[in-house]
Formats: C-alpha cells, structure tokens, sequence
C-alpha cells in the first residue's frame, strides 16, 4: 500500500500548490483589512469584508443593511437556473435522437458537439455580441422577413446573459444525459412497448429514469460554473446585468478591495459547496 | 391441428401465420415463405440453430419487425401493421429485460398500468402473479437484490400480469445455469398448464423443446422444416438435418432398391418398416439406442457386423462406437447394467437393427 501512495505524489503537490495554498491564501485576505491602493494591510485581521456583505457602514458610521450583493447572487443564481433549465430542454430531445443513430453516427455527433471547445469561449461569446448587436446578423434576419421592424434590443440585457451562459454551457448538459441514454439496454425499451407503453410513457417510465444519473451530473455541470460566470455577463451582459464572477473580479480590479473579493469567493464557495451536498445526498445510489 | 385461415370463429389464443417472408439486407432470408398454425392453449416450440429465423418470425409475432409479406392472425384477428403495445401479446426476454429502477412489484404491475386498470386490482393482481411464479414477499425487492432465476419469474409474472392470449419466449432459459434450468423448464410447464395461455417458445436447445412442447417447428435458413409432436420429430423425421439436429442420429449413406428396402456401401441390405419414396441414395437414420449387441447365440433377425473401436461409459448408458464390416462407423447405446460392458474394443459383434428402428429420409 505504502508503495503505491507514491503514486498519488505528482496530483498532491498540484493540488496542494495549486489548489489548497491558493485557498489559504484567499482565505488569509479576506480576514485582512483592505489597502486603499490595492492589496491588503497585513496582520490587520477584521472580519470586516464579510460583514460588509450585508452591512455596509453609513456617512455616520453605523451599519445599515445592503442587499445589493444579495441581489447579485440571487441574480446569478437566477440567470445559472434558467441557463441550466434552458439548456436541459434543448439537450434532453438531441441526446435522445443521438442516441438511436447508427453508432458510427454518433460517435461523429459527439465529436460535433465538443466541437466549440476548439474556439476559445472569449471568441465564441464575442461572436453572440456579433449576432445579437444593433443591426447585428439575426435583426438584419428578422427583418428581412418581416417578423421584426424595430429593434431587437437583446443585446447588453439578462436575456442575452442567459443566451450566451446556455450556448456556453449547453455541452456540458448534451454530453452526460446522451452518455447516460447511450448506456440503456435497448431490450428494455422493447419490453416496455411489449407491454403496453406507448412513446411518451417509455419516455417518462423507463429512459428518463435510467439517464437520472446523467441528468444530475448536466445540472451540475451547468449550473455551478453557471453562478461563477464572468465572461458571457460582461460581454453579452454588457458588464450591467453584474452576476457574482464579475463582481470578485471587480474586487480585485478596479474596486481594489481585496478582502471583499475574497470574502465573496468563499460565499460563492460555501454556496457552490451547499450545492453539491445537496445532489449527493439526492443521488447517493448513483454511480 | 389446422386453424382456419383468420376466421372470426378461431379460438382467442390460435395463431396463424401465413406465408410470411422478410429479408434482411436483400439478400439474408430470414423468413421464407412460413406458415405456421398454433392452436389455442397449446406449447409450441421454434427449434433451430442460430440464423434460422426463429428469433425474427417471434419479432414478426410481436411486432417489433414488419414482415415483408404475409400476415399473422391471432384468434382471427389480424395483427399486421399494430404496434408493439396494441398486440394482446407479451414477451419474455432472453436477458429478462426486467426494469433495474422498479420493484419487483413495480415490474409486474407494468401492463396493467399502462391499460390504466384501477389501483385495488393491480395490486391484487400482482400478488397473484408473484404467488404463481412463487416469488411471494419479495414485491419490495429491486431486481439487483434475486437471483438469475428469480429475475426470469419477475420477467414471466410481468408479462403473465396483463393476461395476454399469446406468450413469446424468446430462450429464456438460455442465460441460467444448468441446475436452474431444470426446474424453470417445469415451472414453465406448469405455468402455461395453469394459465391456459397459448407459449410460443424460442429455443436452439433440442432437450428443451422435446422435454416441454406440445408440438414444435424445426426451422433452418428461414425455412420451416417440419412441424410435428416432440414423438414425431424425433421417431419419424422427415429430413436428414431435422434427424441430425434432434437428438443423436447414426446417419448411414444407403440406396433405396425397393420401397422399404435399401443398400448400404459394403453391399449389406437393409428393410426398413415404414417407408415410401423413389428409388436412389437416401440416408438412413438410426437412433443409438434403437440398435442392440446380439447375444453370441442370437443369429436371428435383421442384423450388421463390425467391430468395437471405443466404449465410452456414461453412467446411465454406456456407446459403443464400432466400424461396421461394410467400412461406415455406428454409434450404439445400451444401459449400463451395473458397469459391465457387453463387449470389449476390437471385440467382432453383430448388431441387431429392427425394421421398425430404421428411417429413411431424402439425401
């Protein structure tokens, strides 16, 4: 046993420089207090930066309630829901109709379908502003034909934020409820229409039920890199509709209020970590 | 045993297939030309090696593929062109197919929720169905926590639940070990005796389908080859692979010089009981247990020479495998009698072959 535990050596260290010192350190800013020129005072502990995420001190220095950060993370969880529920209801037909392809077939629609990870989601999401613009590709569409005289007016909205969230993340959700409908002995489709279901009720009866497993690792998949979002709110968003990954960002840039982008982290952290709880605790018997 | 062709007055459960064709690719027959009749309430096997179109002719019955011609009746009804779930037919797989997510409860209840019955009598009737297949008070298991055998009664009580006229296996008993065999092909038995159910049963196992059937098919390349009770396959097989297929057979090259009487390649002649057909080479079939060693003093009757090449005691039996005068081999079996051989290798022995035990079929 001993020997083998070598092993684990090489992803240790990773995680231990990458990951957990990263977290330390994180951790160590976010109890500090704040340099005004950026970075932080240190050995000034204060618990100050989470306090001020409800709490923000008044012109004469008592604390009044703020729920402008409240609202940000609400927000993100809004937008990261609807992308999550957005994206299921397109991934949940296309993995069914990949899965009864012919096999050679659908190893070629997998490959499509990771085809967006070889163009960098900064360019893909600038493409969407291209698209969704004043004048952009789909309003010269829309009224070309007529559907539209006016103007489209998505762009730089949460609309366009959700859009772009459930373009970005849409493979995460296809590729794990396809893999799980893959895997379904066919036998027992054939033997639930032997006895009696029709199509819907195979569906809801047997394939949905099956692939749950799947279906639990897209919405994670989904929404948790959902919440922490920064790129498609910043862009498509037009830095307006501010989810809670623009927000740490600001922190630690324009804002120059370290702490405060740390604490934020950790919530988000906690959240995420809530989160994932939850979906064991759901799905312990899954694989 | 003939059902008319669709006829309204055919009992609930006759099947009747008529000339039913379907080809794979454009050039893999897979049905050609069958017609089949199954009477109601009767245990009808599809025997045949793998390819022969037994598994596709019982997917045509179910509905899961169109035939290219042809039509299948069930009680007189026609059953082309429905749906799998609108056939008053079900199916028990050959991997049991039972629903991993659901109860043993849950599987059973299956059809009978999809006809939308009433709660009370779902749940009556699936502690009815587990009681038949004897799997009482396991309701609440999933199918992970039985056995191989168990999961087949779940699979046989779950297709029996909604009543169907007609029920398909499709070799079920293929994926059980030995012993289990055994008993499910009695428990098979007795289920289909207690439910009345017409069985239409798929299986390549020869064993199987003499040991269970009312009457069976012997299919190949799409062909049915003949249809008869296990008595009449066996004793009185009308083609050389059917005598081959079935059982044990010594198949011996001969030429018909008369009706009923025949000669072998080393100029020995043979009378056969039973027998019709012109004259020319045949294949003459003799079951090993239907030759004898003479007695040293025996010289009556009808009767080859040879010699002993192997004895191979089997408990029960014991084959002789000798190499008669004429050059050709013969397999012969006798009861053990307690272990003493009735003749030793290279021993010179007559073999008493009786008019009656000899068949000959068409080359």
């Amino acid at each position: 046993m001993r020997g083998r535990a070598i092993l684990l050596v090489p992803s240790g260290l990773l995680i231990g420089v990458v990951l957990v010192l990263p977290l330390v350190m994180l951790l160590v800013i976010s109890l500090m207090q704040r340099n005004p020129n950026g970075g932080i005072v240190w050995g000034s502990f204060t618990a100050d930066a989470y306090i001020s995420f409800l709490w923000e001190r008044g012109f004469s220095g008592e604390r009044e309630l703020n729920w402008d950060y409240v609202a940000i993370f609400l927000r993100s969880l809004g937008l990261a829901g609807s992308a999550t529920v957005t994206s299921f209801v397109i991934a949940l037909p296309t993995a069914l109709w990949m899965a009864f392809q012919p096999p050679k077939r659908r190893l070629l629609l997998v490959f499509l379908v990771t085809l967006p990870f070889w163009t960098n989601l900064l360019v893909r999401n600038y493409a969407w502003m291209l698209l969704l613009r004043v004048d952009g590709l789909f309003e010269q569409i829309l009224h070309a034909t007529g559907l539209l005289t006016g103007r489209l007016g998505i762009l730089y909205t949460p609309t366009a934020t959700a859009i772009g969230l459930t373009y970005s993340f849409l493979p995460f959700m296809l590729l794990p409820i396809y893999l799980s409908i893959e895997k379904i002995d066919r036998r027992l489709l054939e033997a639930a229409f032997d006895l009696g279901a029709d199509r819907w009720r195979v569906l809801t009866r047997v394939i949905l039920p099956l692939s749950m497993p799947g279906i639990a690792g897209g919405v994670v998949l989904v929404f948790i890199p959902g919440i922490g979002a920064f790129i498609s709110p910043e862009l498509l968003g037009g830095g307006k509709t501010m989810m809670v990954g623009n927000l740490i960002q600001a922190q630690f840039g324009y804002s120059r209020n370290w702490p405060l982008g740390a604490a934020l982290a950790f919530v988000l952290l906690a959240l995420v970590l809530a989160a994932t709880y939850l979906h064991r605790v759901r799905f312990r018997s899954a694989p | 045993m003939g059902v008319g062709d669709g006829d309204g007055g055919a009992a609930p459960g006759a099947l009747s297939c008529r000339n039913l064709r379907k080809t794979f690719g454009g050039t893999v027959r897979a049905l050609d030309d069958v017609s089949i009749d199954i009477a109601a309430g009767e245990f009808f096997t599809l025997l045949g090696p793998s390819g022969c179109g037994k598994t596709t002719l019982l997917r045509a019955i179910a509905g899961f593929e169109a035939q290219d011609s042809g039509s299948i009746h069930l009680g007189g009804q026609p059953l082309d062109g429905l749906p799998p779930p609108q056939r008053p037919v079900n199916t028990v797989f050959q991997s049991y197919a039972v629903f991993p997510h659901m109860t043993v409860a849950e599987n059973v209840a299956f059809a009978l929720e999809m006809q939308r019955k009433p709660r009370g009598m779902i749940a009556a009737r699936v502690e009815e169905m587990l009681a038949l297949v004897r799997l009482q008070g396991l309701g609440g298991r999933k199918p992970s926590q039985l056995s191989g055998g168990q999961q087949q009664r779940v699979a046989l009580a779950r297709a029996l639940a909604a009543a169907p006229k007609l029920l398909l296996l499709d070799e079920p008993l293929s994926a059980l070990d030995l012993k289990l065999r055994n008993e499910m092909r009695l428990e098979l038995k007795r289920l289909q005796g207690e439910t009345g159910i017409t069985f239409v049963f798929v299986t390549h196992d020869q064993h199987e389908a003499l040991t269970m059937s009312d009457r069976i098919a012997v299919m190949r390349e799409g062909k049915v080859l003949q249809v008869g009770t296990p008595t009449e396959i066996y004793e009185r097989p009308s083609l050389r692979f059917v005598a081959d297929f079935i059982g044990e057979a010594n198949l011996i090259a001969a030429t018909r010089v008369a009706p009923g009487r025949f000669r072998l390649a080393g100029g020995e002649e043979l009378a056969a009981t039973e027998d019709a057909g012109p004259e020319g080479p045949v294949t003459l079939v003799l079951r090993p247990e239907r030759a004898r060693l003479a007695a040293p003093d025996d010289t009556e009757g009808q009767a080859l020479t040879g010699t002993v090449d192997q004895v191979v005691y089997d408990g029960a039996d014991t084959t002789y495998h000798l190499a008669l005068a004429g050059g050709a081999g013969l397999r012969l079996r006798a009861p053990s009698h307690g272990g003493r051989a009735q003749a030793r290798v290279g021993d010179g022995v007559r073999v008493r072959v009786e008019p009656a035990a000899l068949r000959a079929v068409p080359d």
